[in-house]
């Protein structure tokens, strides 16, 4: 099936605090695989983080994140890939 | 972490840059909650008095404090005592703030960690334990805490949390009951593989009764240890290094340190205070929100100017000292004079850092002199949030 297709939600173990501009991850339960490390964003991260409910398709947050921010499609694909991999593989969100 | 691709970056290297936004902004982004100012130990050298007249914060107003604190910024949580153990809804108030998103501390004396507390603490882990140890032995042990059999319970919360690899540190009080084995009690914290620290400076108990003050070891015993410990060595030399020595920049305000600008304490009794000793400016949060009380304490607390007869404002060990008005408060009932415990201790160290060759004038290396004293920088003494770990960047 195509990432694009897939729908994620946000982890109970992992929480999201934006703090003097710092945009952290803080994770919370023993299921994280990592709980020595503390995780930032950025702003597209942060903005991808909050897009993350659980109904609407990457496809659509691909979409917004080429709306809102200049970037070709391609591009905003690729790295909203990526970072998804990289958060589902933290344990921060799960397909749903 | 096996993830190759996303950038590490030391843990303090994301700490500090935080904590300095913070500061410029009066953003608070550490405090302190003392959870209840009982204990079940009787420790001679106890800061906490009770108070039977105040009633202690229920888990609703905490549950309260706790949402005002992470919407004004809070990051780093310090939960304390008392022994904040003592309490029934201690998990419940943990649990609570862990989902807050709040990166825990827990100063507590170990004797109460049973093992469903520990197997809690793995489940949810907190960014450290600090337990304080009284001695390497059960006599000296229980000689400061007057509690037969708190020796052995100590050592089962330490192995207890030791067995979950629950991230642990060892730290004691110098006193004169427990000095002789202080060496016996760092070797015992790193034979597990723990780290260790000590401070041996004991301020009168909140109340201001000099009771505890009769433990304190000599001035120059307190000195002898500062070289003698590899850690303190190196510490003291690299601020020595750094710090421009001289009287306070500015010599406007009472309090010089600029802890207050990001980081509060809460009593058990629900009052907002700059820090654990200074306990004016204070304000009720069970009266008024945080985000309300939290800018009227940093403007009353900058408001305080020092005195003419203040001596310490003109010392040329100012910095080096670090010399704190609420401390005066305690032990002089005068925040504008010196502490003499103190001051011995900041002229002894000047003359063995002198003899032990570390840079005293000049600041930085390259002759700069540094913008920070050692009250801004935090003293050795303040390690509440600091540890290994690392933070990882999910985009650069």
């Amino acid at each position: 099936m195509n990432l694009l297709e897939k729908v994620y939600k946000i982890s109970d173990s992992i929480v999201f605090r934006k703090i003097a501009d710092e945009f952290i991850l803080v994770p919370i339960r023993n299921n994280v695989s990592d709980l020595e490390s503390i995780y930032t964003l950025n702003e597209v991260g942060a903005r991808i983080w909050e897009m993350i409910d659980g109904k609407r398709k990457v496809k659509e947050i691909k979409d917004i994140i080429v709306e809102e921010f200049e970037v070709t499609p391609k591009k905003a694909e690729e790295d909203l890939i990526e970072l998804l991999q990289k958060l589902e593989k933290i344990e921060g969100i799960k397909k749903v | 972490m096996e993830c190759p691709h996303i950038p590490i970056i030391p843990y303090r290297e994301f700490s500090l840059p935080v904590h300095d936004k913070a500061a410029a902004r009066n953003i608070p982004i550490a405090g302190e909650l003392d959870l209840t100012m009982r204990c079940n130990l009787r420790c001679l050298h106890c800061y906490c008095p009770q108070d039977i007249n105040k009633k202690e914060l229920t888990f609703h107003e905490i549950s309260n404090i706790l949402d005002e604190i992470t919407d004004a910024g809070c990051l780093w949580l310090l939960i304390t005592g008392g022994e904040p153990l003592m309490r029934s809804d201690f998990l419940d108030i943990y649990t609570y703030a862990k989902k807050k998103g709040l990166i825990i501390t827990i100063f507590t004396n170990g004797t109460l960690v049973t093992p469903k507390i520990a197997d809690y603490l793995k489940e949810w882990p907190p960014f450290l334990v600090e337990i304080s140890l009284y001695g390497a032995t059960q006599e000296t042990y229980e000689k400061v805490t007057d509690v037969p059999g708190s020796y052995e319970e100590c050592l089962n919360g330490i192995e207890t949390l030791l067995q979950r690899k629950i991230p642990l540190r060892l730290k004691t009080l110098v006193t004169t009951l427990n000095k002789h084995e202080l060496w016996m009690m760092k070797r015992y914290a790193e034979e597990r593989g723990l780290e260790f620290r000590f401070d041996a400076l004991i301020n009168p108990r909140l109340d201001g009764s000099e009771k505890p003050c009769r433990l304190r070891i000599s001035p120059r015993e307190v000195v002898e240890l500062d070289l003698a410990d590899s850690k303190h060595h190196e510490a003291w030399k690299k601020l020595c290094q750094e710090l421009p020595w001289g009287p306070p920049r500015r010599i406007d305000i009472l309090y010089t340190c600029s802890r207050h600008m990001w980081d509060f304490h809460i009593t058990a009794y629900g009052e907002l205070q700059a820090c654990l000793m200074a306990q004016e400016p204070s304000f009720d949060l069970r009266q008024n929100p945080f985000s309300k009380c939290w800018p009227e304490l940093i403007r009353e607390f900058q408001a305080l100017k020092p005195e003419e007869k203040n001596r310490c404002r003109k010392c040329e060990l100012f910095t080096l000292c670090g010399p704190c008005p609420a401390w005066a408060q305690l032990e002089n009932g005068d925040p504008n004079t010196v502490v003499e415990y103190t001051c011995q201790i900041a002229h002894l160290r000047a003359e063995g850092f002198r003899r032990e060759g570390f840079i005293l004038k000049g600041g930085g290396k390259d002759g700069k002199e540094s913008k920070k004293t050692l009250q801004e920088t935090g003293s050795i003494r303040g390690e509440a949030y600091t540890r290994g770990g690392c933070v990882i960047r999910l985009q650069d």
